[in-house]
């Protein structure tokens, strides 16, 4: 199954949260924390339900816990590794 | 026990997003002129119901003042708010970090009668549409009455006291005392006030079992109360946020007092049973004075509740002579909301925040309109009065039956 790349979860960040942030600066600072980049609980749950919902598999409840963009795109891609 | 700080609630911020103005300036301007923009509603997915007139806020862009995280998570009226809430600190020149104990003594109180109709109509057609996975987790809080106070304190970073009053159209007076009782208690500043968003199509719907919702499609006819004409209310979005901060606090900081919240009443007669109101409103009225210390005679001006259902007029009429006597027949009475609409427990504060604007200007603004009152009031109408006004009277009452007063004192009374 197709990796989550940085763009994608760029993208989700802008459309579930309002955040603004750039792939590029999820690629250097991946271990910036999602509360410093502005996204709040209930925008990392949303993002973890666009992403169910866009590749039809559930994801670990530990993803809408972690604390970092590196920590989310270790566990979400293992997942969509193990599920393909 | 004593307190050496003045600890009177003072109000020395306002801001206003209505449909009339989205600035303070704009909306005092328009309002004195007694401009109407009661308009056919154009928001889209309602114009094919039985609501024909509203008052819209059509010049506000809520991404030109808002952060994007801010407004995915938010419902319009939250927008609203945000935005009010920002206008008014900017007004009353208050930074967090301007009050000795901040953030902690900055709090918010709110009322909300409608809630977050649009946001929750999108995820609900989501839920329905598409199944519960595609239903946003801001759906939780977007719709709530306690958003707008969330966010704000959120937003602004406020730890003071916060709260949200649900009790109905008055909440909207409740939440000023409200904020004023905190302030006595101890808290240096409330930001305080009502914003509503009702003109979403699920909104509209859940109105449109109120018998007193006007029917009539002509703007110019839709809400005239206190006239034979009287056929209900329109129904408006927008509202207003006012900073209220112990005058000792403002004086501190070099802040203008520019009135004090002196004093309140609420009372409860049941839903839609406006004979009854007159006593509940009579009643408040008095609770008010009394708080106040303030004898019938010294009232100004009185910002009406205005219905505009004839049983209600009627009874408001009625509860003025019953609780300031002869004077209640003589003094200045206007309604500037016929030019906007009634936005629920927004209303209420907008007519505090023209009341404060009364005070400052010395003009009473005219209640648009309106024209031939048949009852026994001095009603405002055509131009604004000049009046020396230092005292105001502002009175609400909810469709499902809470009545409140508020007695505004202007600065320099004090």
């Amino acid at each position: 199954m197709p990796q989550i790349t940085v763009e994608e979860l760029a993208a989700l960040m802008k459309k579930a949260a309002g955040v603004t942030v750039s792939p590029q600066q999820l690629q250097d600072k991946p271990d910036t924390g999602f509360d410093v980049l502005g996204v709040d609980s209930l925008g990392l749950l949303g993002i973890v339900g666009e992403l169910e919902n866009a590749h039809g598999t559930p994801m670990p409840v530990d993803a809408e816990r972690c604390k970092t963009p590196q920590q989310f795109l270790n566990l979400v891609n293992t997942t969509l590794m193990a599920g393909a | 026990m004593s307190e050496p700080k003045d600890r009177r609630a003072a109000v020395t911020g306002i801001g206003v997003v209505a449909p009339n103005g989205t600035s303070t300036d704009t909306f005092w301007k328009a309002t004195q002129e007694g401009v109407s923009v009661l308009d056919r509603v154009t928001r889209e997915g309602c114009e094919h119901l039985p609501l024909k007139v509203a008052g819209e806020v059509r010049a506000f862009d809520p991404a030109a003042t808002i952060e994007e995280r801010f407004l995915v998570q938010t419902d319009r009226f939250t927008h609203y708010a945000m935005a009010a809430a920002d206008l008014a600190l900017d007004d009353a020149r208050l930074r967090q970090a301007d009050t000795p104990d901040a953030p902690y003594s900055i709090g918010v109180v709110t009322a909300a009668g409608s809630g977050g109709g649009e946001f929750g109509q999108r995820e609900l057609q989501r839920l329905w549409g598409k199944g519960s996975r595609f239903v946003g987790p801001y759906q939780s809080i977007a719709w709530f009455y306690a958003a707008s106070t969330g966010q704000v304190s959120i937003r602004r970073g406020f730890k003071g006291p916060c709260s949200v009053v649900a009790s109905d159209e008055a909440g909207g007076l409740d939440a000023l005392a409200h904020a004023a009782r905190a302030v006595r208690r101890g808290t240096d500043v409330i930001v305080a006030g009502s914003t509503e968003a009702p003109l979403a199509p699920y909104s509209v719907v859940c109105q449109l079992g109120y018998e007193e919702l006007s029917r009539e499609a002509d703007p110019s006819r839709a809400y005239r109360p206190f006239t034979d004409a009287a056929c209900g209310f329109v129904p408006a979005e927008g509202g207003a946020m006012l900073v209220v901060e112990a005058a000792g606090t403002a004086r501190e900081r070099g802040a203008e007092v520019r009135a004090v919240v002196a004093g309140h009443g609420a009372t409860f007669t049941g839903a839609s049973r406006w004979e009854r109101s007159r006593e509940g409103l009579a009643q408040a009225i008095r609770r008010a004075l009394r708080e106040a210390d303030c004898a019938p005679e010294e009232v100004d001006v009185v910002f009406a509740d205005a219905l505009g259902v004839p049983e209600a007029d009627r009874a408001e009429a009625l509860a003025l002579a019953d609780a300031l006597g002869r004077h209640g027949t003589r003094v200045p009475v206007t309604a500037p909301k016929t030019g906007t609409g009634r936005g629920y427990c927004a209303a209420p504060v907008l007519d505090t925040a023209a009341a404060v604007l009364a005070m400052e200007h010395g003009l009473i603004p005219p209640t648009p309109n309106v024209f031939d009152v048949c009852h026994d009031l001095d009603l405002v109408t055509g131009r604004a009065r000049v009046a020396e006004v230092r005292t105001a009277l502002v009175l609400s009452r909810g469709l499902m039956g809470s009545n409140s007063a508020l007695v505004l004192r202007h600065g320099a009374a004090q």
